[in-house]
C-alpha cells in the first residue's frame, strides 16, 4: 500500500506532463517533417525527418528572418524594461503611500484589464499617427509597455507589500533618501517579482501580432509573430514552415522561462521575497 | 554593487530605448527623395516577380524610385482602411477587384487618371476586357488588372493514369476505382469560395441585385438546394474528406492521397516537384451545367488622396506611369514567367510559352464568374459557409440552412440605424463636465483637501510616469472605443445613434432573446465557459501543485519545467495545433480514441464537443499559471501546522481538507479573479479552435464583438457596444466582496 | 557624542493617542532604557527620535539642534531593529558599510571600520555571507555592527533581543552593556522586558499609555516606584499589591490616610515563627499557601490573604483574577512550604509602600 503511493504520484505527474507536451511535440514534429504527415498518427513523430523547413524560414529573402528576430527581441526587451521601469515606482507608491486618488487609480487599472481590446485598436492607431510613431519600433514599445503596466503594477505592488517596512526604514536611518531606499533596498529585495514581471512583459510583446500587424508596414520592421501569420494564409497554408517558425519563436521564451523558473514560483507570490 | 548595477541598468535602458528608438524613427523620416510607395500582400513567388518588375520600371524611368511594402496576408484591407484616411497610406496598392465596392465609398481608392499617360488607351486595349470591366464603376476605371485567379481541377496522373479528354461529369471521374486510403477529391468543400462552382453549375447565384442569391425572403432557391444536396452526397459517399482545410487539401493531394483536387494556383506552387500533375478547367456536374469558379481579378489601384495633401499633376503622371507599367506587357511577361501569374495582358501570352497548367488556369478564369464587386458580396461568405457546414456536418435541411443564411446576410448588411439628434447628449455631457469642474474646484478650495493633496505630492511623483502612459495609451483608446458605441458606421459614414446599439443588442433586435447568436445566449455560453475553465484551471493546477509539493519527489524539477511549457509557447501556435488535433479524420485526438476503440468524433459539428474542444485547449493553456501560483502559496504554509495536525491525529485527507485548502485559497484568490477576467475575454482560443462552430454556437462575447468589427461589415460601433457591455458585466462581477477582498 | 531631549512629544495614530506629551532627556554617553508593556508607545517614541514618525506636537532636540522636521538620514542616528532589517540581498560586509557608502565615506575608512567592527563583534568569518545564511544570534550581531560602523551620535535599539532564545539573550545583554561602556555613545534602548531594562540601563524610563511614569536609575525605580503601575511592573517577581480592604484591620489602621493599595516586595516578607510575637507596628499577613515555585536559590511561595481570624478558609483557587489584590508572593529561602495550610508573614514597616486611589505614591 505504502509503496503504491509514489507510483500513483508519478503516474499522475507523468500523464499531466504528457498532456502538456503533446501539442507542442506535434508542432515540432510538423516542423521536422519532410513529407505530409500520414493520417491517424498517434505519436508525434516526424515523417521523413528534415531540417529543410527551418532552413527555409531562416534563410529566405536574404535571411530577413534575423532582422525580424532582432526587431522582436528589441521590441520585447524594451517593452519589458519600459514597463517595469515605469510600473515599479508606481507599484511602490501604491504599496507604501496613502495618497489622493490611490483607490481610484487602482480601480481604473483593474478596469483596463476588463475592457476587450477589440475596441481600442482604431483609436490607438489614430493616437500613434498623431504622435508620428506609426510604423516605428518606439510606437510599438510604448503601446505594449503601457498595456503591460496595469498588470505589472498589481504584480509588483503585492511583492513590495511583502517586503518588511523595516528594511526601508533601516536604509533611511542609515542615510538613504526614500528614493535611494527604493532603488537600493526595495528593488533588489523584490528581484524575483521583478524578474517574473519582466518575463510577462517580454512575453506579451514577443507574442503579440494583431497590433503589430496594424502598426507596422515595412518588411524589415516586422516582428516574428506577424511574419509567422503569413505562412498560414486563407487557402494556402504552409504548416511545416509555420511550425518551424513557431518553434524558432518559442525557443527564446522557453529559454527565459527555464532560466527564470526558480524565480517564477517566488515571484508570483508575495511570500517569495523574504530573505 | 549589484543593486547599483540593477538601478543603473534600469535607468539606462529606459533612456536608451527611447533615444535609440527615437533615432530609428528619425532615420526613417529622413529618407531621401520621395519614392512611390506600393503596398501588396503577395506571397514569396509573386513578390519576387514584383521586385523584378519594379527594378525594370526604375531602369526604364531614370530617377524614379518605388518602395514596395509587403503586408501580411489578411492585413492589407484593414491597413488600407486605417492608413489611407489618415494620410499614412501608399500611393498605389495591389488588391483583389472585389474589394472595390468597399473601398470606393471610403475613399480608399481613386480612379486612375488616363490623361496623365499618352499610351493609356493602347495599354488598356491590351488587357482582358472582362478583367477591365470588373474594375469599372460608374464609367470610371479604378484600377488596371494584373492577373486573374480562379480554381481549376488538379489531377494526379500517377493515380489517374489516362490523360486525354476528361469525361463529361465530375461524378464519373470521382467514381473511378482508386487504391485503398486515397480520397477521390480534395477540396475545401465547406468553404463558400470552393463550393461556388457547384452552385453555379446548377444555375444558382450567390449574390444578385444587392441581395442574397441562394434564398429570397426565407425561401431557398431550389437550384441552390439541389447543389447543396449534391455536395452533401459527395461527403456522405466518402468522395471528399471531412472537415477539409486548405492545409489538408495540400497535404492530401501533395502526399498522393487524393486523386483530384479543386484549388487555385497556390496549390500548384506548394506541390512536390516530383508529383505528376495535370490541371484542367473545372468539368461539369451530372445533370447540371459546367462548374464555373469565381474569378478574382488582382489589380493595381491608386490609393485615395488624404484630405490634406495637395493635388499635383506631376504626381498623377508618376502614379499613372507606374500603374501602366505594372499592367503592361514587359511586366506581364515577367510576372507570368517568374510567378506563373495568369496575367491579364493578352499580348504577353505571345511572348512566352505557357505550359498546360497556366493555360488551364487561364481557361478556368475565362470560363468563370467574375466575383461581384458590390461591398455586400463580402457578407455572403460567412453565412453561406455556415449553411454549408450545417448541411454537410449536421445534416440540416439545405432549404432551412439557406434561409437562415439569408437572415444572417440581411443582418450583416442591414441599414445603419437612424441618426439621432446628438444635441441632448451634448448638453448632458456639457452639464456633467461643468458640474464635475465646479465640484472639483470647490473641493480643492477646502483646506483639508488642499493639505491631503500636498501630502500626496511625493507619491504622485512615483506614479506620474505610469499614470500618463496608461492614460494616453490604454485609457484614452478604451474611452474613445467606448464612445464609438454611440455611433454607427459602415466605414464611409459616421452617424450618432445614441443608445440604439445597446437597445439592439439587449433586445436581440426583436428576435428570440435566447435565439442563436443573441447577446443573452452568447452571454450564457461565456459564463459557462469562464466558470468551467476556472474550475478546471484551479482543480488541475492545485492538484499538480500538491503532487509537486510532496516532500520526497524524484524528478521534481523536471516535472515542474515540463508542466509550465504550455505557458511558454505562444497561444496562437498551440491553439492552431490543438485545432489540428481535433480534426475528425486526421487529428491525433481521434487517433488516440481509435486506439482505445472509440468511434471518431466530429468535434466541431455539435455544440457539446466543439465547446469541449475549446475548453480542453484553454485548460491546457491556463493550468500552468494556477499551478505556479498554488506552488508558491503552498510553500508559504508553515510546516508546524501539519505537525500540529499530525499530533492531533489528522489523516492526510483531513490535513488537506482542513489546513492546506483553507490556507491555499486566500493567496489563490487574486489569481482566480484575474483568471476570470482573462478567460472571459479569451479571444484567441475560441476564434482559432472552434471558430464559433457549429453555427456560431460556441462564440463567446468577445469573439462575437470581433466578428462584428472585422468580419461582418465593419460595424465598429456595434462591436464597441459589445465591448462596453462586456466591460460592464466584468465590472459588476468583480465588484463582489470576494474579489474586492482579494484586491486588498 | 550627543545629548538628546524630547519636549512634549504627542502623537496620535488614527484616533488613538499613542504618545501624550512625553518629556525626556538623555545625557551624553548615557544608556537610557524605555520600558513598558506592549502598546505603551515606547516603539513609537523611538521612531519619533529616529525620524521615522513625525510627532503631532513637541520637539526632538539632538545636541542642541531641533531635528523634529529633519528626515532620518539627516539626524545621524543608527537603529537596531527588532527584526534586524538586514538587507537580504547584501552580504554581511555590504550590510555593515551600506550607510557609509551612502555617505560617500572614503574606501580606506570603510575598510578600517569593517575591520574594527568585525573584530569587536567577531564577525570576521561571516563577512562574505548573506543574511539568510546566518543564525539568529549572528544576524543580531550584524545588525548591531551595522549601527556601530556608522559611528552615529545616537544609537537606537528597538527590542533587539526579543528574537533570541533566553540563554543567548543574557549573553548578548552583557555584550551590549560592555559595548556601550567601550563606545560611550548615547543610546536609547526600548524593551518590554523589565529585567533587561534593569540590568542595562543607566537610567530607566517607564512608559505606560503614552505617558512617562517614572524616570530614574534602576535602583531608584526598584526601591521607590513612583506609582502603582511602576511597582507592579518592575522587579522579579513584581511588587505584591494588596487591596487595603483585604488587610488585617489592625494593619489597615496603621496605614496613612488615603492609602488604597499596599505594596510590599516578595523578598522583604518573612515567615513569623511559631509563637513569635509581632511588635504592634509590624504588619501581619495571614495567608493560605497556594503553591510553591522553586526558583533555585529561593522559592516563590504564593499565598492568598485569609478572610480573617477564625473565618472559614476561602475556597482555594488558582485562578489569577480571583483574589487579585489579595494574592502575594514570598521569596522564601526554603524549599518547603505547607501548601494548603495557613501561614503568617510579616515585613519591616519601612518596607511597605502605600499608593493612593489613583495609584500615586503616598
Amino acid at each position: 500500500m505504502k509503496r503504491l503511493v509514489p507510483v500513483a504520484v508519478h503516474a499522475a505527474l507523468l500523464s499531466a506532463t504528457l498532456f502538456a507536451l503533446y501539442p507542442v511535440l506535434w508542432v515540432l514534429a510538423t516542423a521536422l517533417s519532410g513529407a505530409p504527415m500520414r493520417s491517424g498518427r498517434v505519436l508525434p513523430w516526424p515523417e521523413q525527418p528534415t531540417l529543410r523547413h527551418f532552413a527555409d524560414v531562416l534563410f529566405r529573402d536574404d535571411a530577413i528572418f534575423f532582422t525580424q528576430l532582432a526587431n522582436s527581441l528589441f521590441i520585447a526587451a524594451f517593452t519589458a524594461l519600459v514597463a517595469v521601469a515605469i510600473a515599479a515606482p508606481a507599484a511602490y507608491a501604491m504599496a507604501r503611500f496613502e495618497f489622493v486618488g490611490k483607490r481610484a487609480s487602482l480601480r481604473s487599472l483593474l478596469a483596463t484589464q476588463m475592457f476587450p481590446g477589440v475596441a481600442a485598436a482604431i483609436p490607438l492607431y489614430l493616437i500613434l499617427d498623431f504622435l508620428n510613431l506609426l510604423d516605428t519600433r518606439t510606437g510599438l514599445i510604448l503601446v505594449y509597455g503601457s498595456t503591460v503596466v496595469p498588470f505589472a503594477i498589481f504584480q509588483l505592488r503585492t511583492a513590495f507589500e511583502a517586503i518588511p517596512v523595516d528594511l526601508e526604514e533601516a536604509a533611511m536611518v542609515d542615510g538613504a533618501t526614500r528614493a535611494q531606499a527604493f532603488f537600493r533596498v526595495v528593488l533588489p529585495a523584490a528581484r524575483p517579482a521583478l524578474a517574473v514581471t519582466t518575463l510577462f512583459a517580454f512575453m506579451t510583446a514577443w507574442n503579440e501580432f494583431i497590433l503589430a500587424a496594424t502598426f507596422l508596414s515595412a518588411e524589415s520592421r516586422l516582428t516574428l509573430p506577424v511574419v509567422l501569420q503569413r505562412y498560414v494564409g486563407e487557402h494556402s497554408a504552409n504548416w511545416a514552415a509555420f511550425s518551424a517558425g513557431a518553434t524558432l519563436v518559442t525557443i527564446p521564451v522557453m529559454a527565459l522561462f527555464f532560466w527564470l523558473q526558480r524565480h517564477l514560483v517566488a515571484g508570483l507570490n508575495a511570500g517569495g521575497v523574504k530573505g | 554593487m549589484s543593486q547599483r548595477a540593477l538601478r543603473c541598468a534600469l535607468l539606462a535602458c529606459a533612456v536608451a530605448s527611447l533615444t535609440c528608438a527615437g533615432q530609428v524613427a528619425a532615420a526613417e523620416a529622413a529618407e531621401p527623395l520621395e519614392p512611390l510607395v506600393l503596398w501588396h500582400a503577395y506571397g514569396d513567388g509573386e513578390a519576387e516577380a514584383l521586385r523584378q518588375v519594379l527594378a525594370a520600371f526604375e531602369a526604364a524611368h531614370p530617377g524614379e524610385r518605388v518602395h514596395a511594402v509587403r503586408l501580411p496576408f489578411g492585413v492589407l484591407a484593414s491597413r488600407l482602411e486605417s492608413a489611407v484616411p489618415t494620410g499614412n497610406g501608399p500611393d498605389l496598392f495591389i488588391d483583389a477587384h472585389e474589394r472595390l465596392g468597399r473601398y470606393i465609398p471610403r475613399g480608399i481608392v481613386q480612379p486612375l487618371d488616363p490623361s496623365a499617360d499618352p499610351d493609356w488607351d493602347a495599354t488598356v486595349a491590351q488587357l482582358e476586357p472582362q478583367h477591365v470591366e470588373a474594375l469599372r464603376r460608374d464609367g470610371r476605371l479604378y484600377g488596371l488588372p494584373l492577373s486573374a485567379k480562379a480554381v481549376a481541377l488538379f489531377i494526379n496522373r500517377a493515380l489517374v493514369p489516362e490523360g486525354g479528354a476528361p469525361p463529361a461529369g465530375l461524378e464519373a471521374m470521382l467514381r473511378r476505382p482508386l487504391p485503398q486510403g486515397v480520397w477521390p477529391l480534395a477540396i475545401e468543400g465547406e468553404d463558400t469560395y470552393f463550393v461556388a462552382p457547384i452552385f453555379h453549375a446548377f444555375g444558382a447565384k450567390l449574390f444578385e441585385d444587392g441581395r442574397y442569391g441562394l434564398a429570397r425572403d426565407g425561401e431557398a432557391d431550389p437550384r441552390a438546394v439541389q447543389a447543396l444536396e449534391r455536395l452533401a452526397g459527395f461527403f456522405r459517399d466518402g468522395l471528399i474528406p471531412p472537415e477539409p482545410s486548405g492545409e489538408l487539401v495540400t497535404r492530401l493531394f501533395g502526399g498522393g492521397q487524393a486523386a483530384y483536387a479543386i484549388s487555385g494556383p497556390w496549390l500548384a506552387a506548394s506541390l512536390p516537384a516530383d508529383l505528376d500533375v495535370r490541371v484542367i478547367p473545372l468539368p461539369g456536374l451530372e445533370g447540371a451545367g459546367p462548374m464555373r469558379p469565381f474569378v478574382t481579378v488582382e489589380a493595381i489601384f491608386r490609393a485615395g488622396a488624404d484630405a490634406g495633401a495637395e493635388a499635383s499633376p506631376a504626381h498623377d503622371v508618376r502614379v499613372a506611369a507606374l500603374a501602366g507599367f505594372l499592367a503592361g506587357e514587359e511586366s506581364a511577361v515577367l510576372r507570368a514567367t517568374v510567378a506563373r501569374q495568369v496575367v491579364s495582358h493578352r499580348g504577353a501570352w505571345e511572348r512566352f510559352t505557357p505550359d498546360a497548367t497556366m493555360l488551364a488556369f487561364r481557361d478556368a478564369a475565362r470560363g468563370g464568374v467574375v466575383m461581384p464587386g458590390d461591398a455586400r458580396m463580402s457578407q455572403v461568405f460567412e453565412p453561406t459557409t455556415r449553411a454549408i457546414r450545417a448541411v454537410v456536418r449536421g445534416g440540416v435541411d439545405p432549404a432551412v440552412a439557406l434561409a437562415e443564411a439569408e437572415a444572417r446576410f440581411d443582418d450583416a448588411v442591414r441599414a445603419l440605424p437612424e441618426a439621432h439628434d446628438p444635441s441632448l447628449a451634448l448638453v448632458l455631457l456639457g452639464a456633467l463636465l461643468f458640474i464635475g469642474a465646479v465640484v472639483a474646484v470647490r473641493r480643492s478650495l477646502r483646506a483639508e483637501v488642499r493639505r491631503s493633496l500636498a501630502l500626496s505630492l511625493p507619491a504622485w511623483r512615483y506614479v506620474a510616469a505610469s499614470f500618463f502612459a496608461v492614460l494616453l495609451l490604454v485609457i484614452t483608446p478604451l474611452v474613445v472605443g467606448a464612445a464609438m458605441s454611440l455611433f454607427a458606421t459602415d466605414g464611409s459614414e459616421f452617424r450618432y445613434v445614441g443608445l440604439t446599439h445597446y437597445v439592439d443588442i439587449l433586445s436581440a433586435r426583436g428576435g428570440d432573446l435566447l435565439g442563436q447568436g443573441s447577446f443573452w445566449r452568447v452571454l450564457l455560453v461565456t459564463v459557462v465557459w469562464t466558470a468551467l475553465n476556472l474550475l478546471l484551471h484551479v482543480a488541475i493546477g492545485v492538484s499538480l501543485a500538491l503532487l509537486l509539493h510532496r516532500p520526497v519527489l524524484r524528478l521534481r524539477a523536471v516535472y515542474r519545467v515540463l508542466l509550465i511549457l504550455p505557458w511558454a509557447v505562444p497561444s496562437y501556435v498551440t491553439a492552431l495545433s490543438w485545432k489540428g488535433m481535433f480534426h475528425s479524420q486526421y487529428g491525433a485526438v481521434n487517433a488516440l480514441l481509435a486506439a482505445v476503440g472509440v468511434e471518431p468524433v466530429h468535434w466541431f459539428s455539435r455544440f457539446g464537443t466543439a465547446f469541449a474542444a475549446n475548453i480542453t485547449t484553454n485548460v491546457w493553456l491556463g493550468f500552468p499559471f494556477m499551478m505556479v501560483v498554488a506552488l508558491g502559496a503552498l510553500s508559504a504554509i508553515p510546516k508546524e501546522l501539519y505537525e500540529a495536525a499530525r499530533v492531533d491525529g489528522a489523516s492526510s485527507w483531513q490535513q488537506l481538507r482542513h489546513i492546506t485548502l483553507p490556507l491555499l485559497w486566500p493567496p489563490l484568490l487574486p489569481a482566480v479573479a484575474m483568471g476570470a477576467v482573462w478567460t472571459f475575454n479569451m479571444f484567441n482560443v475560441v476564434f482559432l479552435v472552434s471558430g464559433g462552430e457549429p453555427g456560431g454556437s460556441t462564440e463567446i462575447l468577445v469573439s462575437e464583438a470581433y466578428r462584428w468589427a472585422f468580419t461582418r461589415g465593419a460595424r465598429y460601433g456595434y462591436a464597441a457596444a459589445y465591448a462596453v457591455l462586456i466591460f460592464g458585466i466584468l465590472w459588476l462581477g468583480t465588484r463582489s466582496r470576494l474579489v474586492s477582498r482579494a484586491m486588498q | 557624542m550627543a545629548e538628546l531631549s524630547l519636549e512634549g512629544i504627542e502623537k496620535t495614530l488614527g484616533s488613538t493617542p499613542i504618545l501624550r506629551g512625553v518629556d525626556l532627556d538623555a545625557r551624553d554617553g548615557e544608556l537610557v532604557v524605555l520600558v513598558g508593556a506592549s502598546g505603551c508607545g515606547k516603539s513609537t517614541l523611538l521612531r519619533v527620535i529616529a525620524g521615522l514618525e513625525t510627532p503631532d506636537r513637541g520637539r526632538v532636540v539632538l545636541d542642541g539642534r531641533d531635528v523634529t522636521a529633519l528626515s532620518p538620514r539627516d539626524r545621524d542616528v543608527a537603529m537596531v531593529f527588532q527584526s534586524y532589517a538586514l538587507y537580504p540581498h547584501l552580504s554581511v560586509r555590504d550590510n555593515l558599510v551600506f550607510g557609509l557608502r551612502l555617505q560617500k565615506v572614503a574606501r580606506g575608512v570603510i575598510d578600517e571600520r569593517v575591520a574594527e567592527v568585525s573584530e569587536m563583534l567577531g564577525l570576521g568569518e561571516l563577512l562574505g555571507r548573506l543574511p539568510r545564511e546566518l543564525s539568529g544570534g549572528q544576524r543580531q550581531r550584524v545588525a548591531m555592527g551595522r549601527a556601530i560602523a556608522r559611528r552615529p551620535k545616537l544609537f537606537l535599539f528597538d527590542e533587539p533581543l526579543s528574537n533570541l532564545d533566553a540563554k543567548l539573550r543574557n549573553k548578548v545583554r552583557v555584550e551590549i552593556k560592555a559595548l556601550h561602556r567601550k563606545l560611550r555613545t548615547t543610546t536609547i534602548y526600548v524593551t518590554h522586558d523589565q529585567l533587561e531594562a534593569m540590568t542595562l540601563a543607566d537610567r530607566l524610563v517607564v512608559l505606560d499609555r503614552g505617558v512617562v511614569q517614572q524616570v530614574g536609575s534602576p535602583l531608584e525605580v526598584f526601591e521607590r516606584p513612583a506609582n502603582r503601575f511602576v511597582a507592579g511592573f518592575i522587579g522579579t517577581p513584581p511588587m505584591n499589591l494588596l487591596d487595603v480592604e483585604a488587610l488585617d484591620p489592625g494593619l489597615r489602621e496603621s496605614l496613612p490616610a488615603g492609602c488604597a493599595t499596599l505594596g510590599v516586595r516578595a523578598h522583604q516578607l518573612r515567615a513569623v515563627g511559631e509563637g513569635e510575637a509581632l511588635s504592634p507596628g509590624q504588619p501581619r499577613f495571614d495567608v493560605e499557601v497556594l503553591a510553591v515555585e522553586p526558583m533555585g536559590a529561593e522559592s516563590w511561595v504564593h499565598g492568598v490573604l485569609a478572610a480573617g481570624e477564625g473565618a472559614a478558609a476561602p475556597a482555594v483557587s488558582a485562578d489569577a483574577a480571583d483574589g487579585a489584590g489579595r494574592r502575594l508572593i514570598w521569596g522564601s529561602p526554603n524549599w518547603q512550604a505547607p501548601v494548603g495550610e495557613r501561614m503568617r508573614w510579616t515585613a519591616e514597616p519601612s518596607a511597605l509602600h502605600c499608593f493612593g486611589a489613583r495609584g500615586e505614591r503616598l
